[in-house]
């Protein structure tokens, strides 16, 4: 009896003691994402940011370099693709465990601003940590939001339409500087008559496209808190689009779907899309054509309603090395080895440091370059406004709205208010 | 009358007559017993039964993660049944359950048929027909299908021989719930075992009656196979019934992550993500999550109330 119960008891304390072990790991494993400071004084820091995998590559050979500077400041990296990237943070954010810095877009500035994420990084430029000189084209404005720098921009980027250059070759069509919409669907036009394809992948579901013909309009997608267009202006936009599909001007939409992620230009479905420049230089590993860029139609022959946009830097509002953070960005965003190690990856480099290191060889990067070049000499460039709580919703909306008007599921007025009812929503959210 | 008196009795006298010592003893091995069990049940109260808790209380509020949920009633269930996006998911739900489930049963029970039968490399055969359930629910096998059902891919080029040209089905929203039905009849394998062990219950002598009486190959498959599997038959509707309103994987994969094209295959738990992750209305995708529940719930209260008119437990048979 005596011997079963010392057994017992035995039995009972391994188990105790398992059992507190298991939950004692399972404390720590929570802990384990956790950024902090060791004790010989290294700081660590979480850096996140969504792209492919030459970007990563590129970013990795970055933070060596600055690991290599700053032997006191280490960099754990994390990255995903685009849509897996917002879905985690917005899940890291609301459990106050975001990374301490990550890559972000205009859409997303007043979105996690309003939730207090977002650090403002003036505070640290004036305590020396971090410098807000050399930007160019005042593109730095793109990180303000109400007084506050949120975010720093590491690269420029327009809208354009990427072209599938062999084919316009082969229709004989030229873009041209300054061409009005029906110069382009009459282009359009002749390729389809002359080379039997398409000429667009379906312009109408972009919401940064329609934002621009907005802007040629007097108008522009977005207020500071609201839409800003009308339901009649959207029905338009989309009846037009949907009857430019019917006659095969645009691509099939069911084709398109398929061989997504791809984009519909470089799978040779159509002769041009319209998207953000540093697209082009991607489209050119990924397709077996030549890829161009050409100028946005107008209206009126001149306004393209065109403007900077950028990926930037923020740092976390709860982070507990606001310094180190600073100083990380800034290296990020001024060092000349950095912008030769980056290139245009994430557009034009941003700061007059980099651009001047960086010396594109190829063509692809090169045409970017020109491209800009001769957008900003056109003096066309409007000013970004930084985008309302909730656009990121509503671009996703805007982008299956149109889907289903392209395969004729839903029709142009119904779309346009299913469009407005979602955005009451978001906006609200 | 007097041996359901003694029946409790019985026991009681012997537990009475245990003594003190073996009493504690017992309560030390219940002891052990709990602690042993103790990891599962902290997980159980932390990783289940408590988000559950709180998403029942965040299906009464409007939260968006980052603000402290708001209490509002029933607006997420009204604003829900009123949602376009939510009927067109109840809709699509329903129209992938309805027709997967008996076809997927239908494939599993037919090969189960001639799998009960003895013949040589019988136990390859199985192995190789139960194969796409392991690997089914994987994201890869999603990745597959789309190339399968893309097109001009391999699915496309054989309908274009025999002169139907659909050009792909993942692009169509009148085609692509369709490849997400074939995925899942595609694992038919799991039924399939089930029904097999089934079939082996099933008396030889029954068939061997049968025949003496003239009965064909259909008569005695009628009349003698399904009514003894018919509780077997219960199970796989049940179980079938269930994973299919909970379809999500290969409907997220299937579809490059956006439930579509024009929402063709936005299933009810796609919506749910959406509205959760994407949109970050918790509060709703809780009132969904719940809705779901109680939906299941009902159509298993009704099968369960069926089976009274179809399912046969014949005891003597055992």
């Amino acid at each position: 009896m005596g011997t079963s119960r010392n057994v017992e008891r035995r039995t009972i304390l391994k188990t105790a003691g398992a059992t507190a072990a298991t939950l004692g790991l399972a404390a720590t494993t929570g802990c384990g994402g956790d950024s902090g400071s060791s004790g010989d004084g290294t700081v660590t820091l979480r850096y996140a940011w969504w792209g492919g995998e030459p970007r990563t590559i590129a970013i990795k050979k970055t933070i060596a370099l600055f690991e290599k500077k700053y032997p006191k400041i280490k960099i754990k990296p994390e990255f995903t693709d685009y849509e897996a990237f917002w879905e985690k943070f917005q899940t890291q954010a609301s459990g106050g465990n975001p990374p301490d810095v990550f890559q972000n877009a205009v859409g997303f500035l007043r979105k996690y601003d309003k939730r207090g994420v977002l650090l403002d990084l003036k505070t640290q430029a004036d305590a020396g940590n971090l410098s807000l000189d050399n930007f160019r084209n005042g593109i730095l404005a793109n990180g303000q939001v109400d007084g506050k720098q949120i975010g720093i921009p590491v690269g420029a980027n327009t809208m354009a339409l990427v072209i599938d250059l062999k084919a316009f070759k082969k229709a004989g069509v030229e873009a041209k500087f300054g061409w009005t919409w029906d110069e382009y669907f009459a282009a359009l036009q002749t390729i389809q008559d002359k080379l039997k394809i398409a000429g667009d992948t379906g312009y109408f579901a972009i919401m940064y496209l329609y934002d621009l013909y907005l802007r040629q309009n007097g108008k522009a997608f977005f207020t500071d808190s609201d839409l800003g267009f009308t339901e009649d202006d959207v029905t338009q936009w989309w009846t037009d689009g949907y009857k430019r599909v019917k006659s095969g001007l645009v691509a099939d939409p069911k084709k398109i779907e398929q061989v997504k992620p791809k984009s519909g230009l470089s799978a040779g479905l159509a002769a041009s899309e319209f998207t953000w420049d540093n697209f082009s230089i991607r489209y050119e590993g990924e397709g077996t054509s030549d890829y161009g860029l050409a100028p946005i139609p107008t209206v009126d022959g001149k306004q393209t309603g065109q403007y900077l946009g950028s990926l930037m830097l923020s740092g976390f509002s709860g982070t507990k090395h606001p310094k180190e953070v600073a100083q990380f960005i800034s290296f990020m965003v001024h060092d000349p080895e950095v912008g030769k190690i980056m290139g245009y990856d994430r557009g034009i480099l941003a700061t007059t440091e980099q651009y001047d290191a960086f010396k594109p060889a190829d063509a692809q990067n090169k045409g970017v370059a020109a491209y800009e070049d001769e957008v900003a000499k056109a003096g066309v460039l409007g000013k970004i406004t930084p985008h309302p709580s909730g656009a990121d919703v509503i671009e996703a909306a805007f982008l299956r709205i149109g889907g289903e008007v392209a395969q004729g599921k839903t029709k142009p007025a119904d779309a346009a208010k299913a469009l407005f009812s979602e955005a009451k929503a978001a906006f609200a959210g | 009358m007097t041996l359901v008196k003694e029946a409790p009795v019985r026991p009681a006298k012997k537990r009475s007559a245990a003594p003190v010592a073996g009493r504690r003893g017992r309560r030390r091995e219940n002891l052990a017993g709990y602690l042993f069990m103790s990891p599962w049940i902290a997980g159980f109260l932390v990783l289940t039964a408590g988000p559950m808790i709180a998403s029942l209380y965040y299906a009464f509020t409007r939260y968006n993660l980052f603000t402290p949920p708001e209490w509002v009633g029933f607006d997420n269930f009204t604003t829900m049944f009123h949602d376009p996006r939510w009927q067109k998911s109840v809709e699509v739900t329903l129209k992938y359950v309805v027709v997967a489930t008996p076809l997927k049963l239908l494939l599993a029970l037919g090969v189960a048929l001639l799998l009960a039968q003895q013949r040589r490399g019988q136990g390859l055969y199985r192995a190789a027909f139960y194969m796409p359930s392991l690997i089914g629910a994987s994201v890869s096998v999603g990745f597959v299908w789309r190339a399968l059902f893309s097109d001009d891919a391999i699915v496309d080029r054989t309908q274009k021989i025999f002169g139907v040209d659909v050009g792909g089905w993942i692009g169509d929203p009148d085609y692509v719930l369709y490849s997400l039905v074939a995925l899942s009849i595609w694992q038919f394998g799991a039924p399939m075992v089930i029904f097999l062990a089934g079939l082996k219950q099933v008396p030889r002598e029954l068939y061997e009656a049968a025949e003496v009486d003239g009965a064909g190959p259909f008569r005695r498959f009628w009349n003698i196979t399904l009514p003894m599997i018919s509780p077997v038959l219960f199970f796989n509707v049940l179980l079938e019934s269930i994973h299919a309103f909970q379809v999500f994987g290969s409907a997220y994969v299937v579809s490059d992550t956006r439930c579509g094209p024009a929402d063709a295959t936005l299933v009810y738990t796609c919506y749910l993500y959406q509205k959760g992750f994407k949109e970050a209305q918790m509060g709703f995708a809780s009132a969904m999550a719940w809705s779901l529940v109680v939906a299941v719930a009902l159509v298993t209260a009704v099968l369960f109330w069926s089976q009274k008119k179809w399912v046969h437990y014949e005891e003597a048979a055992k």
